[in-house]
Parts: C-alpha cells; sequence; structure tokens
C-alpha cells in the first residue's frame, strides 16, 4: 500500500491512532463506520481520480485496508500497463 | 470587516423575479405556489450548470417563501429543489420526465428516505426493499414523515437491493403515486401546507426504468445531496431569524413599558442582542457558501451547518416568544413557529446524530488556526 493511501485511511479510522496500518487490518475493526465510508470513497475517487465501478461497490471492497488498496490501484493501472 | 447587513445579502436581483411570480398567489397552497414557480422559470434558473442550485439565487428563493409562506409551503419546495431535482439530475425515461415536470412546476416528488421501520438517523437498517428483475422492480415497505407524500405525483424512493448493513446496499426507484399498491396517511396537522405524511409500498410493480442511476451508489449520492439540503435550510433559517429579529425589534419599539417601550429597557435590548449575535454567526457560517459557484459543502460542514441552524433558530424563536408575551400566541405567531422550527434540529439530520459526525472530524476541526 502507498503512503498516500495509508495517510488518506488514516483519519476515517478512529481507533487506528500512530500504529501502522497494515495490509490485513479489517477497517471496521480500527472504527471505520458506514457513514463515514461513504466520506472515504468520495476521498479515494478524488484524490486517485478513479471510479470505483459497479461490481466493486460491495461491502467486501471495504472489508480490509489491503483489499481496498487493491481496488484502487487495479483501477489506476492502464489497462496493459503497470502501476503509475 | 465588512459591515454586518441587516437583512441576508442575496435579496435584489433574485428576490425580484420570486415575489413577481409569487404576486396574487395563494401563498397557503404549496402546489399554486410551486405552479407559479416553475411558470415563471425560477425553478430551472435555480440551476446554472443544470444539477445543483446556485447558493445565492436558492438563498433569494428561501427568504422571499419565508416571508409570505407558512413554513410548511416552504419545506415543500425546499426539499424539492435542494435535493429531489439534483438525485433527478442525468436520468433518463419516467425520471427525466418527471423531472422536467418538476422544473415547470407540474409535477411534484416526493423524496422517501426516513423509513418507517428504523430510525432516520441510522439509514442502513431501513427494511423497504425493491427485488430488481429483467422486466422490472417490485418495491415493498414503507417510508415515514415524507413531505409531499400527499401532494405528490411520485416518489423517489431509498430502498434496499442487498441484504448486507452496507452502504451499497442501496438503490433509487421512482414510485409514482397512483401505482397499484401504494398508500399514503396523514402525519397529522402539523406543518400545514408541507403534505408531509406516510409512505406504504405493498408490491408495487413498477418497470425496469423506474429504477435510477447505478445501483450501490444511491446511499453515497444521498449523503452528498443532504448536504446540500442543509444548506438550503441553513440559508432557509437565518432568514426566519432575521424575519423574526426585525419583527420583535418593530413590536418592541411600539411596546409601552413605563415612560417608554419594552425597546428602553436594558435587559430587553441585550436579550435580543445576543439573539443578534447568534444570527449574525449563522450568517458568517453561510457567507463563504454563497460564493460558491454550487451549494454542495464538504460533509463536515453540511453538519455544522445543520446544527448551528436548528440551536439559532430554536434560540431566536424561543427569546421572541419569551419578549412578546402573550402576543407570540396570535394566530401564526411565534409560538406556532417555534414549535414547527424545531424540525430544522430534526428533517434531515437529528442534532444528535449530526454532533455524532462532527465528533469523528475533531482532529480536522480542532487543528492549527489558519
Ligand atoms: C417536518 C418533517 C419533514 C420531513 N421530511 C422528510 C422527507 O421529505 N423525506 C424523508 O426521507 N424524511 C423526512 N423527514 C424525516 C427526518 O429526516 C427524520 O425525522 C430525521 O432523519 C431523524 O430521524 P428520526 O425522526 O427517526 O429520529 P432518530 O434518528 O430516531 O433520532 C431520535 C433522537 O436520537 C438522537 N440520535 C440519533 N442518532 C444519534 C447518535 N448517533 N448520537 C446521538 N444522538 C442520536 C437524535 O438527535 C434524536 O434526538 C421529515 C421529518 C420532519 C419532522
Amino acid at each position: 500500500m502507498n503512503t498516500e493511501f495509508t495517510e488518506l485511511l488514516r483519519p476515517f479510522l478512529k481507533f487506528a491512532g500512530p500504529e501502522e496500518i497494515t495490509e490485513d487490518a479489517r477497517l471496521r475493526d480500527l472504527g471505520l463506520d458506514s457513514m463515514r465510508e461513504i466520506e472515504l470513497l468520495f476521498a479515494i475517487e478524488e484524490t486517485f481520480g478513479v471510479a470505483v465501478p459497479d461490481d466493486k461497490l460491495v461491502d467486501s471492497t471495504f472489508a480490509t485496508a489491503g483489499g481496498l488498496w487493491g481496488v484502487v490501484e487495479e483501477l489506476r493501472t492502464p489497462v496493459g500497463g503497470g502501476s503509475r | 470587516m465588512p459591515e454586518p447587513r441587516a437583512t441576508p445579502t442575496p435579496a435584489g436581483e433574485h428576490a425580484a423575479p420570486v415575489g413577481a411570480a409569487l404576486s396574487g398567489v395563494d401563498p397557503t397552497d404549496p402546489g399554486a405556489v410551486w405552479r407559479a414557480l416553475g411558470a415563471a422559470g425560477i425553478i430551472e434558473a435555480l440551476y446554472p450548470d443544470g444539477v445543483q442550485p446556485d447558493p445565492r439565487r436558492l438563498s433569494a428563493l428561501l427568504t422571499e417563501l419565508d416571508a409570505g409562506c407558512p413554513l410548511g409551503v416552504t419545506l415543500s419546495v425546499c426539499v424539492q429543489v435542494a435535493t429531489v431535482l439534483p438525485l433527478l439530475a442525468g436520468a433518463t425515461g419516467p425520471a427525466e420526465r418527471a423531472r422536467r415536470g418538476m422544473l415547470r412546476g407540474e409535477t411534484v416528488v416526493a423524496l422517501a428516505v426516513t423509513d418507517a421501520a428504523g430510525s432516520g438517523s441510522d439509514l442502513l437498517d431501513a427494511t423497504t426493499r425493491v427485488k430488481l428483475g429483467d422486466d422490472g422492480a417490485v418495491l415493498d415497505g414503507g417510508k415515514d414523515w415524507i413531505t409531499n407524500a400527499t401532494s405528490c405525483d411520485a416518489a423517489l424512493v431509498l430502498a434496499r437491493h442487498r441484504e448486507a448493513r452496507h452502504f451499497t446496499s442501496f438503490c433509487w426507484v421512482l414510485a409514482p403515486a397512483d401505482a397499484p399498491g401504494v398508500t399514503v396517511g396523514s402525519a397529522g396537522r402539523a406543518f400545514a401546507g408541507s403534505g408531509v405524511g406516510h409512505l406504504r409500498f405493498a408490491g408495487v410493480a413498477l418497470p425496469p426504468d423506474a429504477v435510477l442511476g447505478r445501483p450501490g451508489r444511491a446511499l453515497a449520492g444521498f449523503a452528498r445531496q443532504v448536504g446540500v439540503e442543509r444548506v438550503a435550510g441553513a440559508l432557509w433559517a437565518r432568514a426566519m431569524c432575521h424575519r423574526m429579529l426585525a419583527g420583535l425589534r418593530d413590536w418592541l419599539r411600539r411596546r409601552p413599558a413605563g415612560a417608554g417601550t419594552l425597546w428602553d429597557r436594558p435587559a430587553v435590548r441585550e436579550r435580543y442582542a445576543r439573539c443578534l449575535v447568534a444570527t449574525h454567526q449563522l450568517d458568517a457560517l453561510c457567507a463563504p457558501l454563497l460564493d460558491a459557484p454550487a451549494a454542495v459543502p464538504s460533509a463536515v460542514t453540511g453538519m455544522l451547518l445543520k446544527v448551528s441552524a436548528a440551536e439559532t433558530v430554536d434560540r431566536v424563536a424561543a427569546e421572541a416568544v419569551r419578549l412578546r408575551g402573550a402576543d407570540a400566541f396570535r394566530d401564526g405567531g411565534e409560538a406556532q413557529l417555534r414549535t414547527e422550527a424545531a424540525m430544522f434540529g430534526i428533517a434531515g439530520g437529528a442534532t444528535g446524530a449530526m454532533l455524532a459526525g462532527i465528533a469523528d472530524h475533531a482532529d480536522e476541526l480542532a487543528g492549527a488556526v489558519t
């Protein structure tokens, strides 16, 4: 996960404190509630210039930090190219 | 520092056409008011970008309505212009037809979000469901305390299409009020002119194009749009506070007391002045929004505005009732207005829930002063 992503994530996680946010960190356990999840979706789309597609708009996308980053990274990657 | 103004900023330019459109119209008839606004092109002109209302025009509209119409009638217009019309923008089929009708003032669409089954502050508990199929959708459930419910042509309904307790489990459905299975009950006598009522949906069969936008995005879209409703509420609240304070000042100046009037009493003036301070704090919160190209605030700004508007209206209305004494209980007086204006702390986001949301932003709000 890149630092920009984890730093964007941190203010949404009221129980995360200054600890490192790991890939398998469960976002709910770190204090992400549903209404803030919506704000997080908008923040991600704005910061990374992506639009989360319908098939990824499901609860499992927001389960772990690594899972969510995986979706963002996939959306940022041009077809047939590497990560920007 | 700019001079404080006696009345909300936007008046003039945008207010005059609203006043002209409403001249001769029965201000207690929400249908007549809506039709007049539509026919004069006021509703369409609110959206220079085609989607979101221009804050100054919105403020002028709500200020004029507040000055002339009962609270319920202003509420009926407010929900439609701040929330329903922007949510329908970009739609096709029946939703686009409804939107065009709304812009002309010929169609009324209710916003049906608050679920009969759960708390309005936690929409994830909503049980109103839509079953999506290839040949259409079937809607079941109920929505309570819906403005325009008793007068609408259709309702824009937030419905669950997936079971997961998650914001992605909801979509929008446009349900015609006369579709078989749709019933409406009154919510009582409060908020006259708002058409507030309870909607029930029992196996309502709808065509595929009754489902709007991208399923899974509805609650996120609503969360963003409710911010605009909160801006509208704050602009309306300040208009109401200025109106109450102007009326109160004039009344206090006329009210005999001893050798002079109540206005001469320092204790009365101080209580009045505290209301001025609160109202000007609300004005200051609203000022940057009026200069924005569109009325879309951040989530936390929307919540701050909502709480501030509710508390300011409550404070001013309470003091207006106390200072006017028995006169506050005349028909349409401050006592009645205060009861109905308590909705600023409930409709579109209850103060307790707003404060919980604001606390989540403590780091950013309590951070360094810039
Ligand atoms: C005049 C009027 C018009 C309305 N029009 C519409 C409409 O057009 N469309 C629509 O969908 N809905 C409408 N509503 C419904 C309105 O949006 C809801 O009433 C509102 O969201 C609050 O929900 P509730 O009434 O279920 O109260 P609840 O959510 O049950 O709240 C009850 C109390 O608990 C407190 N509370 C709730 N959550 C928290 C928390 N997390 N922390 C601390 N305290 C909390 C609240 O502050 C409140 O004091 C309208 C309501 C009114 C009064």
